[in-house]
């Protein structure tokens, strides 16, 4: 147990006056204006222009590899091969390993030793084999056509499941049969559940191949022109590991490596990690000593970019006559692609959470990471959750039909409470997942509608929960922050945790302002150049709000403190007598005495001592490991489906979420609508299309994501739990909707179907069809049957 | 990426540009709006030597009225300044749906109506970056002779993926084609051939100029299936239309697009539906007969099941639509 | 390959002499040559928007889809363009009032396109923001916001200054 810990301010009346209001962002003059500088509109002087020569090959020997013509080519200025990259691997997450070891009682496999160019063996089209810098785009470009590659066809392996049959081609001799890592987790008792719950249904699943597909394409601008100073630009969702991974494969320490990610446009979970052509541009910048940018170019981003392979469950639950659900067991077969590397570990996070939402007696999740010709795989905005509650939600819809329960007594029979321990040991110290199913039940207008609607308009409901801080992903869930005080009461955030979009910086804004009783307004962000800003280890995990929020707020009331000493001089009490707020500094027993808050900083800063405010803090959860603070969520989709063309409308999707307490309900709407879009999105239209390992359909166009017309209305409601780790007690937003709104709209769907099950995601037409004819098979077999 | 390295050449009047068709036209790919010119020019699948901007030529940016009731359309009218045009959406209702169902408004802003009835068949074993295609073997869109989708095909099955192509057909548009020194008028019924290579009759030398529309009293339809509304490409379309009203309908005809390296006409549904009216009996028996007209259909875009499926629905809705005005 | 010398109005602001090659899109010379980098590079394909500007009867156009040589003498504005020196125009402050910014990334292409409907629709339908607005890909807000914006684009000030009132 840990200890109990009271909450920052209380649940009813905690006296804020920043947190809670509608901020704009604070940065969003400059990106409505066009002022807002991403990577690709940085030039350096005397910047070359690098690309990539990668593998057209799904499998194959390098017989030849001649670049003599490329660098013979007038302007260009470097060609590097593997020779150039010996011994250097693209490893980042070591540190993973070591949190997860301790959770699990075994290391989870992470990386492969993947190389930053092939060396021999090409083992997936679109492979790095060479690259080039030349003084500009179009001499790149030529210097690539020159360069002479003389493959010999290896037999490949495309599906995961032909990949471990007897005499299936190899794709890593060190992984024999391609079976990268096998594991099994139990938690809490399985096997007695399954053996004695009344019944056990079950069902399968699968879900496609996909790209996160944010705004901004990947670019590395890297500047390794002195030695002792490697300087990248890039866009990215942690600046922490990014240093780590390149400092030690470029001989440098972690803070002769600097990240600048400025602007970074959208991530959706797919910038966390360093990949090759961050590597290559700095071996191209090493070998020039010139900046040189490397920008991908329309469809190879569909290469660079690494997000979610085939992924195949078998969901088992096990439960009684009364509704009691018992247990879980998740079989997962995952299509690891060429490299394997983090997904056997997302896929463990997707079954420990399957679980986190009810009282169960056992918990198991199986899987097994495939090796195949396919692109390396990596996360999708929801991780692998998005598709493991799409298989797990609608399941438990079936039970509740089987047993003529409405879906919404089920869940809320099941659902976990505040104080509840979890399987792998989790405390549930703030939990408000039975208000938000009441919330969408209530609001959705549920009971009107559940199985009260004309066919093909169906219903759905779902429930998640999402961990907030990277704690037990990360061995340390660091964030530091430091905040400087001006004479003037303008005050200086500085912070390394990135914003991609998610308004992180905002937040921390307000935050601070929050401790400092001043407007949000009066806060700048340093952000984005790890030589200014203090170690965060980044944005993911749904760590920016708990965890470096924390930082922020400890930072300010440092600062609060040391600007307290002068006030408290001057209004003749002690420092604890006084309150910020209003931007006013007030005795706490006589509110009438009071200085403008720019007096005192002023004051503070023009003293006779030379108090220079620089406010620290720091955070790091204060469990030994594992997460402190859960999100919890309960979403209603209604849809149409057209049974004549298999196409899916999505009316409206009613969501509420646990988030603790909302900071910034203007930037919580938007995280909403944002993943309820992404959610739709990859259930319904998102899908790379594979022949023989190449993407048919790598384009913008092609690639379908929906968009204004498709747009369903979206009511959100935030439920407050007033966690007692987080910051005023908020939790996360970042993560937790997406994985439910996929799931409901895909339960909507199956409830349209009369209770089909959907067998596979994204659902496009074609199977919408298919399922719609199983169903009127089933209709007319029980028919006949009964 | 740059576009590829060739020559920019802008004419303002019609004879300058038959003049330099005729001078260079096995070297030039005209560029109207420019929307399917630079994307493939940018994946270097066209690399003309020149590109030859028509944007300018005022003579082929008029919409006229004729004594007949019909209409003239220059080729380089915007898509835009169409579907908004009054006389259009009166008399031709249909044809300006399917001229608002192409792309975006960003590229109808460019887009010409020209270079939709023109637009290249697509394929996407080659609509891809010159990178991305040295994945796969030369095909006849790439100086090879195989087609990726259709292996056995001596021929080239990309998709014909133009909208206002289909109202126009059932409207009985003639298209005027002019080389220097020379018109011909042709019906757009026989513009397309099946061949995605070679997918119109239209000569290097030649230029649409213009598009003339018949008076049309019956009842027409326009209806687009694409994966998503507002932008993208057709997964099937069909123009229709048929005199008479109610059920009763003298004449028909059905237009299925985008399914195919052609348009396709349906005859034995539009006969039969011409025979018996727009009954439900008769749409049943018409839908029946739909199949066996599209010939072999592709995985090109959507599944071939799934095409030959749309192609029925289609056929249904528009009798169904033509039924009910 | 040949240079040509253009001229072309951006913002009001005439450049004179732009040296351009055939080869070169508008985007490229509004990046390149004359440097204003507002107007972002995205699918260059048509299918994403944001490289969205207005020609002169406010359209919006996509800049990645025509040759610069096509708008040599003509006038156009970019995102840098939209503001005066002073103050926001009002679709750039219902942007940021209804939070339709997220990442920051398609935000000026889909603000010119925002600015094209609206310069003809000031009070645009559903049916016209969704189609206006099609053209265009925002992962962060799903669109949602975005079309609350442009909705709200003609109370801009009312609304601000009622909100900074309460
Ligand atoms: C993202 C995207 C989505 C699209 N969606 C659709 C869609 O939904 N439906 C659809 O139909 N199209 C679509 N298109 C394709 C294209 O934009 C349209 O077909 C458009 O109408 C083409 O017109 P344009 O003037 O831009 O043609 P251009 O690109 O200028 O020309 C197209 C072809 O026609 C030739 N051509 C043009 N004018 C003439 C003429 N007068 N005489 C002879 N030849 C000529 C050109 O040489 C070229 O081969 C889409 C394109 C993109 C990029």
């Amino acid at each position: 147990m840990p200890p109990e810990i009271k909450p920052q301010v209380p649940k009813d009346n905690p006296g804020l006056t920043v947190v809670g209001q509608r901020q704009p962002r604070l940065d969003g003059a400059d990106k409505v204006s066009g002022r807002s500088v991403f990577t690709d509109d940085v030039v350096l002087p005397g910047m070359l222009y690098g690309k990539i020569l990668r593998s057209t090959h799904a499998h194959a020997r390098i017989k030849r590899l001649d670049t003599s013509k490329a660098e013979a080519l007038p302007g260009v200025k470097a060609v590097v091969t593997a020779a150039h990259a010996t011994g250097m691997s693209a490893n980042s997450t070591d540190s993973v390993a070591k949190a997860s070891k301790r959770r699990t009682g075994k290391t989870i496999k992470l990386k492969t030793g993947e190389t930053i160019f092939a060396d021999d063996v090409v083992t997936y089209i679109g492979e790095e084999i060479a690259a080039v810098a030349a003084l500009d785009e179009a001499t790149a470009t030529k210097a690539l056509e020159l360069i002479e590659v003389e493959y010999e066809p290896l037999p490949a392996i495309m599906d995961s499941r032909r990949a471990v049959r007897a005499g299936a081609p190899q794709v890593n001799e060190e992984f024999p049969g391609n079976v990268w890592s096998q594991d099994i987790d139990n938690y809490g008792d399985p096997d007695t559940a399954f053996d004695e719950a009344d019944f056990i249904m079950e069902s399968k699943f699968e879900a496609g191949v996909t790209h996160n597909l944010y705004a901004e394409f990947h670019v590395a601008l890297v500047d390794f022109s002195r030695p002792d100073k490697l300087k990248i630009w890039t866009p990215t969702q942690t600046s922490y590991l990014m240093q780590h991974s390149l400092a030690p494969a470029f001989g440098l320490s972690v803070n002769q490596v600097q990240i600048i990610h400025l602007n970074t446009g959208g991530a959706f979970s797919g910038r966390g990690a360093v990949r090759p052509h961050h590597y290559v541009a700095v071996l191209l910048s090493r070998e020039t000593r010139r900046p040189v940018k490397v920008f991908s170019a329309g469809d190879e981003e569909f290469l660079i970019g690494r997000a979610l392979g085939k992924n195949r469950y078998k969901t088992r639950v096990a439960a009684d006559k009364d509704g009691t659900l018992r247990a879980f067991d998740m079989t997962c077969e995952m299509d690891g692609g060429a490299v394997g590397n983090e997904v056997g570990y997302f896929g463990w996070m997707a079954g420990l959470s399957n679980a986190w939402m009810f009282d169960l007696q056992g918990n198991r999740f199986q899987r097994k990471v495939i090796l195949t010709n396919q692109r390396p795989n990596f996360l999708g905005h929801g991780g692998m959750m998005v598709s493991s509650n799409c298989a797990v939600q609608q399941l438990l819809a079936k039970v509740a039909r089987s047993l003529d329960m409405d879906p919404m007594d089920l869940l809320l029979k099941n659902a976990v409470e505040q104080g509840h321990t979890g399987l792998s040991g989790e405390v549930f110290a703030s939990c408000g997942l039975k208000e938000c199913i009441e919330t969408v039940r209530r609001e959705s207008g549920w009971d009107d509608k559940y199985d009260k609607l004309p066919p093909y308009h169906g219903i759905g409901v779902a429930v998640g929960a999402m961990a907030a801080g990277a704690k037990g992903a990360f061995k340390h869930d660091t964030s530091a922050a430091m905040v400087r005080v001006g004479e003037d009461g303008l005050i200086t955030v500085y912070t390394g945790i990135p914003d991609m979009g998610q308004g992180t910086h905002t937040t921390m804004a307000m935050i601070a302002a929050e401790v400092l009783g001043i407007d949000a307004n009066d806060v700048q962000l340093v952000a984005g150049d790890t030589d200014l800003t203090p170690i965060d280890i980044g944005a993911f995990a749904q760590r920016g709000t708990i965890t470096t929020g924390n930082a922020a707020r400890n930072a300010a009331i440092d600062a609060r403190d040391q600007l307290a000493v002068y006030a408290a001089e001057k209004l003749e009490t002690s420092v604890d007598n006084l309150r910020f707020a209003h931007g006013q500094v007030s005795r706490v027993d006589d509110p009438q005495q009071s200085l403008p808050f720019k007096e005192v900083t002023w004051g503070t800063l023009n003293s006779m001592e030379g108090r220079f405010v620089m406010g620290r803090g720091f955070y790091n959860s204060p469990l030994p490991y594992g997460t402190t603070s859960w999100s919890f969520d309960a979403q209603v989709a209604e849809v149409i489906v057209d049974p004549e063309t298999g196409q899916i409308d999505v009316l409206k999707v009613t969501v509420a979420h646990d988030l603790g307490r909302t900071i910034n309900p203007l930037a919580v709407e938007g995280q909403i609508d944002g993943q309820v879009f992404s959610a739709m999105s990859q259930v319904i239209y998102e899908e790379l299309v594979t022949d023989d390992g190449l993407f048919l359909n790598p384009s913008r166009l092609e690639y379908k994501m929906p968009r204004t017309y498709e747009m369903p209305e979206i009511a959100h409601f935030m439920i407050e739990s007033n966690d007692p780790y987080g910051p005023f007690g908020a939790k996360e937003v970042g993560e937790g909707p997406v994985v439910v709104a996929g799931a409901a709209i895909i339960a909507a769907v199956s409830n349209a179907l009369g209770g089909t099950l959907m067998p596979e995601m994204p659902m496009t037409p074609m199977r919408v069809l298919k399922a719609i004819r199983a169903s009127e098979l089933e209709k007319s077999q029980s028919q006949s049957a009964a | 990426m740059l576009l590829p390295d060739h020559q920019y050449v802008r004419v303002d009047s019609l004879k300058d540009c038959l003049k330099s068709l005729r001078e260079n036209g096995e070297r030039t790919h005209v560029v109207a709006g420019g929307t399917d010119v630079i994307f493939n020019m940018r994946l270097r699948l066209f690399q003309p030597d020149i590109a030859l901007s028509i944007r300018r030529i005022a003579e082929i940016k008029q919409v006229e009225e004729l004594a007949d009731g019909g209409l003239r359309i220059g080729a380089g009218c915007r898509l835009v300044d169409l579907a908004e045009n009054a006389l259009i959406n009166e008399r031709y209702p249909a044809f300006a749906d399917s001229i608002r169902a192409v792309a975006s408004s960003h590229i109808r802003n460019i887009a010409t109506l020209g270079g939709n009835i023109c637009l290249k068949t697509r394929c996407w074993y080659t609509n891809n970056s010159e990178q991305w295609r040295q994945g796969v073997k030369e095909c006849f869109k790439t100086d090879g002779d195989l087609c990726h989708v259709i292996k056995s095909s001596s021929l080239c099955h990309a998709i014909n993926n133009a909208d206002t192509p289909l109202p126009l057909i059932v409207l009985g548009a003639v298209l005027t084609l002019q080389r220097e020194g020379e018109s011909r008028d042709v019906p757009i019924a026989d513009f397309y051939q099946k061949d995605g290579m070679d997918h119109t009759v239209l000569k290097a030398d030649e230029l649409v100029t213009h598009v003339t529309l018949p008076p049309c009293a019956d009842r027409t339809v326009f209806l687009k299936i694409a994966a998503r509304k507002g932008m993208d490409f057709s997964q099937a379309a069909i123009a229709a239309r048929a005199s008479g009203t109610g059920t009763k309908a003298g004449e028909v005809s059905l237009v299925l697009g985008s399914i195919s390296m052609a348009p396709i006409v349906l005859h034995e549904p539009a006969r039969l539906i011409a025979e018996q009216g727009i009954t439900d009996a008769a749409i049943e028996q018409a839908e029946e007969k739909v199949r066996a007209e599209l010939g072999e259909l592709t995985s090109l875009y959507a599944r071939a099941g799934y095409k030959a499926h749309l192609a029925k629905v289609l056929v249904r809705r528009a009798l169904k639509a033509l039924r009910e005005m | 390959m040949a240079k040509h010398l253009i001229s072309l109005t951006i913002n009001g602001d005439t450049y004179e002499d732009l040296v351009v090659s055939d080869n070169q899109t508008l985007l490229d010379v509004i990046r390149g040559e004359v440097g204003l980098k507002g107007t972002k590079r995205g699918c260059t394909t048509g299918a994403c928007g944001v490289c969205t500007v207005n020609d002169a009867n406010g359209d919006a156009i996509l800049s990645c889809m025509t040759h610069v040589l096509e708008w040599d003498g003509e006038a156009i504005t970019t995102i840098e363009g939209l503001a005066d020196t002073s103050d926001l125009d009002a679709i750039q402050k219902a942007f940021v009032h209804y939070g339709a910014v997220q990442c920051g990334s398609c935000t000026p292409g889909v603000i010119m396109s925002a600015k094209a409907l609206l310069n003809t629709h000031p009070q645009p339908t559903e049916e016209q923001i969704n189609e206006a607005m099609a053209g265009v890909l925002c992962r962060c807000t799903g669109h949602v916001k975005v079309k609350e914006a442009i909705r709200n684009a003609h109370r801009i000030e009312e609304v601000v200054s009622h909100a900074a009132g309460d």
